[in-house]
């Protein structure tokens, strides 16, 4: 067990190394140059261009950009080249404004799709089937933007109240506390189920064929046999071991944390993590690519750790 | 069975919370209507956040919106595009001139001269007003004083670039014993103050002056090296033009700290310290001198003849107080970092910014809004709104929906929700000439594009009718040279290139490209054939590409297209100068300054005249216009310029966009005259374009006024 983990502790920070190298790369040899050093506003005189490029030190070997710039990451002390920002801080920052609408929206996710996949497998070929069949590949097949304006323009025009930003623009001054409270949840309810339906109409469709497979097992036919109510049956003999795979799709949800989501995030106005990463892009804001996708990197390496871990602890069979 | 009703009753509890939440949102209604407090802000929505809040610093479009509120320049311009004083109350505008005397040249009437004999001699002429040519005499009377500086000696170090390598630095030291020198004010402005004296100190007497005489370096070198230097460090002849600012007095910044000219000199500062990098160093970088003659007056000597100057004290005037090396020290140990290194642009300021505009800075969350209060000692009286709101929106069609529910007041409306909005009641809608213009570029480097017929030709082959009724829906108009339309400096004489297919089969014929046998235009048997590139995420300009290539293909020209991403066209292609052919636009400013785009010394790789239009004649009027001060000689220098680059079509220049904007129609001009009787007057756009010229006097009234019709 210990010598597991040390094994995929140094695996997963080789992995990493390598991950940095590349994305620092891929992001270098891309075209396009940071706004600061863009050559097409007639106001820029080359020399300041020259000078730009010294201070973001865009004139060294790529080998001694690499360094300078993880040295600075791991001492904290990056900031974005657009607004002298320290990094960290504004991924943070971004990161607590996304999380509510992670949190809800794997919430609303999770706790939709099972009952809806189990139903769907205890009914299997039936009516309630087959629609929870044709809506998963509806929700699965449109366009989250198209879904999202849909629903803005339906909640707006039917509602009178608003949708968009993390909470209703100027309620801070006199509302009470609850009001407060309640006005924010009413900003996640949006975009959390739109970033849920895609979620629950695949996750209901895995919990489906699972809870299938599990089915058709020789215990469920024994426990058929020994006559025990379908309740039973169901509930505890095939969903709990259904459930196996899921305990580790857990650790993998992880990243999940740090990616946000640029379109849906657009279209609510809502400030997090997608949208800053997706601003960083257009303006090749190196400093924030790189860190965003360090961060990330990390995440998934500890995502899948964590699942690793998970499956060891839930699954008997499994030993290392 | 417990996991059934969890399974079942979890779900449900969540949605019922969730959405039991509508019941505690205030509607639409009630932040609209129901808030009298709504009336008094003004919330503009915008795609993009703003980066940083120093003007000094940025410059990008929606930083700019706010530091305009908050920070205020020593001048702008007024409705006729006129400058207008701001911080400033008044300027003068006018020159030292300086030459040396040259020793060596015969003075018509004098001979060889000695610096006194010259000053003297001047001195006679100017009482005499005799001269022999006008333009002499108006110089001669332009001089307000002469005097003579003596002779002095000095050292400057240049630091040396091998041209090879660019890496070894070499640094020589260059001892000077520099000549008298004549010292002239005038009380203009004179680009041709030298060229008129010259008929009265001889033809030669500036050119044959030799600066290299009286250098020396002591170490052994090259003797290019200090030729090359003579004419930097001893010119004959030194126009020092003076922009003499007369300040406000009792102006305060927002933290009531006073206002005056040692603000000025420190704003100037900081654009030139290198540790700032300004994006906006190259307008300032022609100053010689800042100095602050009293706490209300200051002085700013140019090194050379720079007529763009005026507009950069537009410029938002910073605090010293507050961001001078003190300051920033502080600040540097409040937050743990190293005093040498911190810099303005690592200052809370840029975040928390104080100027002395008519509104002040309150709240900015990144992404979501910045609120700005108005400035109740602002100069010119605080402006009628509380509170300037700018709400961050990145999707269009969500901002349309705000600023149909009231809460947004403006937004980047587009062309074809313009159609939708102005038939409605309740809104006003604006719209004028923008600033920027859409061409066709052909690299002039490459046949057969060298050939003006050819791009004539080529501008004739296409219907701008069309592209305007089409593609623009109307939202354009056709424009024939390279300044702003609603300026002077636009030359409304030129016919725009008129759609004449047969008329251009015709010139290209001239030029020796006649139809083979399937219609193919050729010539010494190679078929005309090009690619026309743009770039790719612009509907507008893809469009373009696909009509401009069906116009040529219909005269016999095989064109090719390309679409390609921005970062990939502008390195790749644009820098490179490597196309036959390009679709791109410019957004001007107001100043006719046109050198970077076509001056013929700046065709090099990654320099903006990348179609290497070359011409003399249009290179010195474009020096010439960056160097007059007078406005009606500037005008006309404008119009000739314009003319050629009609003649020569380096570009087919396409159409000027138009702006648009919407507003609430109970947002009206409200003024107050003597006698305190309040008068509302419609929003109007001013001639250039401008409808929030008189943003500071707008209010939002309860019901929309019913206005007399003007006509």
């Amino acid at each position: 067990m210990i010598s597991f983990i040390g094994r995929s502790v140094i695996q997963k920070i080789i992995t990493l190394f390598f991950v940095s190298i590349v994305s620092f790369l891929i992001i270098h040899i891309a075209p396009g140059k940071p706004s600061q050093v863009d050559p097409m506003n007639p106001k820029f005189t080359p020399e300041m261009v020259e000078r730009f490029q010294k201070e973001f030190h865009l004139d060294k070997p790529l080998h001694v950009q690499y360094l300078y710039f993880y040295k600075d990451l791991f001492t904290g002390e990056t900031v974005s080249w657009k607004d002298n920002q320290s990094v960290l801080k504004k991924i943070w920052e971004r990161f607590l404004n996304s999380l509510p609408l992670f949190i809800v929206g794997t919430i609303i996710t999770w706790t939709l799709s099972f009952p809806i996949g189990i139903r769907s497998a205890i009914f299997r070929g039936q009516f309630y089937d087959r629609s929870a069949t044709f809506l998963s590949y509806l929700l699965i097949s449109i366009p989250g933007f198209f879904f999202a304006y849909v629903l803005i323009i339906f909640v707006v025009n039917q509602f009178h109240v608003p949708v968009i930003g993390m909470e209703t623009f100027g309620i801070g001054d006199g509302a009470s506390l609850p009001y407060i409270f309640m006005d924010r949840i009413w900003h996640l309810l949006l975009p959390s189920v739109l970033g849920a339906t895609g979620g629950i109409a695949v996750l209901s469709r895995y919990v489906r064929s699972q809870m299938l497979e599990v089915e058709g097992q020789d215990y469920i036919r024994t426990a058929w046999a020994k006559g025990l109510p379908p309740e039973q049956v169901h509930y505890k003999h095939a969903l709990r071991n259904a459930l196996l795979p899921f305990v580790t799709m857990f650790g993998l949800i992880l990243p999940g944390l740090i990616g946000g989501s640029v379109i849906i995030e657009s279209i609510f106005s809502w400030p997090g993590m997608g949208r800053m990463a997706y601003e960083a892009i257009l303006a090749r804001d190196y400093p924030v690519i790189l860190t965003v996708n360090f961060v990330s990197a990390v995440l998934v390496l500890a995502g899948t750790f964590i699942s690793d871990l998970l499956y060891l602890v839930v699954d008997p069979r499994i030993r290392l | 069975m417990t996991i059934r009703r969890f399974l079942i009753f979890a779900p449900i509890l969540l949605i019922i919370v969730l959405l039991q939440s509508y019941f505690w949102v205030p509607t639409y209604e009630e932040q609209t209507k129901g808030n009298p407090q709504r009336l008094n802000e003004y919330i503009a929505g915008s795609i993009g956040d703003a980066s940083l809040l120093n003007p000094i610093l940025t410059a990008d479009s929606a930083s700019s919106s706010i530091e305009n509120m908050v920070f205020e320049g020593l001048m702008d311009r007024d409705e006729q595009l006129r400058f207008r004083g701001r911080l400033a109350t008044s300027w003068e505008v006018f020159e030292e001139a300086y030459f040396y005397v040259n020793p060596s040249a015969d003075v018509p009437g004098l001979g060889k001269a000695d610096p006194q004999d010259v000053a003297n001699f001047l001195k006679n002429a100017k009482k005499k007003k005799n001269a022999i040519t006008t333009g002499l005499k108006n110089s001669l009377d332009y001089i307000t004083s002469i005097s003579v500086i003596p002779p002095r000696n000095y050292s400057v170090t240049k630091e040396l670039k091998s041209p090879d390598t660019g890496e070894q630095k070499k640094y020589i030291t260059i001892n000077i014993a520099a000549p008298a020198r004549i010292k002239l004010v005038l009380n203009r402005v004179e680009p041709n103050f030298f060229q008129n004296l010259s008929y009265l100190l001889g033809k030669n007497y500036f050119e044959s002056f030799n600066g290299k005489a009286y250098l020396m370096s002591d170490s052994e070198m090259e003797k290019g090296i200090l030729d090359k230097y003579a004419g930097e460090l001893l010119p004959a002849v030194e126009h020092n033009p003076v922009l003499l600012f007369h300040l406000r007095p009792g102006v305060r910044f927002h933290d009531g700290h006073l206002f005056d000219a040692y603000d000025v000199k420190f704003t100037y500062e900081s654009i030139m310290n290198p540790k700032n990098l300004s994006p906006r160093i190259a307008g300032y970088e022609p100053v010689k001198s800042v100095k602050v003659m009293d706490p209300l007056t200051v002085k700013i000597v140019y090194k050379r003849l720079y007529s763009p100057a005026m507009e950069t004290w537009g410029m938002g005037i910073l605090p010293d107080h507050l961001l001078n090396q003190n300051a920033l020290k502080k600040e540097a140990h409040r937050l743990g970092k190293d005093p040498n290194t911190f810099s303005m642009r690592q200052s809370s300021f840029n975040r928390h910014p104080i100027g002395c505009g008519p509104f002040r800075f309150q709240e900015w969350k990144s992404d979501q809004y910045i609120i700005l209060d108005r400035f109740d000692g602002y100069w010119e009286g605080p402006p009628n709104y509380k509170k300037y709101v700018f709400r961050v929106i990145p999707d269009q069609l969500t901002q349309e929906m705000e600023f149909y529910a009231g809460t947004i007041d403006s937004y980047d409306v587009q062309p074809h929700q313009v159609k939708r909005l102005e038939k409605d009641q309740r809104f006003q809608s604006f719209s004028g000439t923008a600033l920027g213009y859409t061409y066709i570029g052909y690299n002039i480097r490459r046949k057969p594009f060298d050939d003006p017929r050819v791009r004539r030709a080529l501008g004739m082959a296409i219907d701008m009718d069309k592209i305007i009724n089409y593609v623009l829906y109307g939202q354009g108009e056709q424009i024939t040279g390279p300044f702003v339309k609603q300026t002077d400096y636009y030359n409304h004489n030129i016919q725009p290139v008129p759609y004449d297919p047969q008329g251009a089969l015709t010139l290209l014929s001239e030029a020796g490209w006649k139809p083979d046998k399937q219609g193919w235009l050729t010539k010494d048997g190679s078929k005309f054939q090009f690619t026309l590139i743009t770039n790719n995420g612009n509907d507008l300009r893809k469009a373009i590409l696909a009509i401009a290539q069906d116009s040529w293909k219909q005269i016999g020209i095989d064109v090719h297209t390309d679409l390609l991403e921005w970062s990939v066209f502008i390195q790749e292609r644009v820098n490179k100068a490597d196309f036959d052919a390009l679709i791109l636009g410019w957004q001007m400013g107001i100043d006719p300054d046109l050198y970077q785009i076509w001056h013929s010394s700046q065709t090099n790789p990654y320099q903006l005249n990348f179609v290497s239009f070359k011409n003399k004649e249009a290179d010195d009027l474009i020096i010439k216009i960056r160097q007059e001060y007078d406005h009606n000689r500037q005008v006309r220098y404008c119009r000739m310029l314009h003319e050629i680059i009609a003649r020569e079509q380096p570009y087919t220049f396409l159409y000027v966009g138009k702006w648009t904007a919407v507003l609430d129609k109970r947002i009206v001009i409200k003024t107050i005259d003597d006698t305190g009787h309040i008068g509302y007057k419609k929003i109007t756009p001013t001639k250039t374009g401008s409808y929030s010229f008189y943003f500071n006097k707008w209010i939002k009234l309860p019901e929309a006024p019913a206005f007399m019709d003007e006509g």
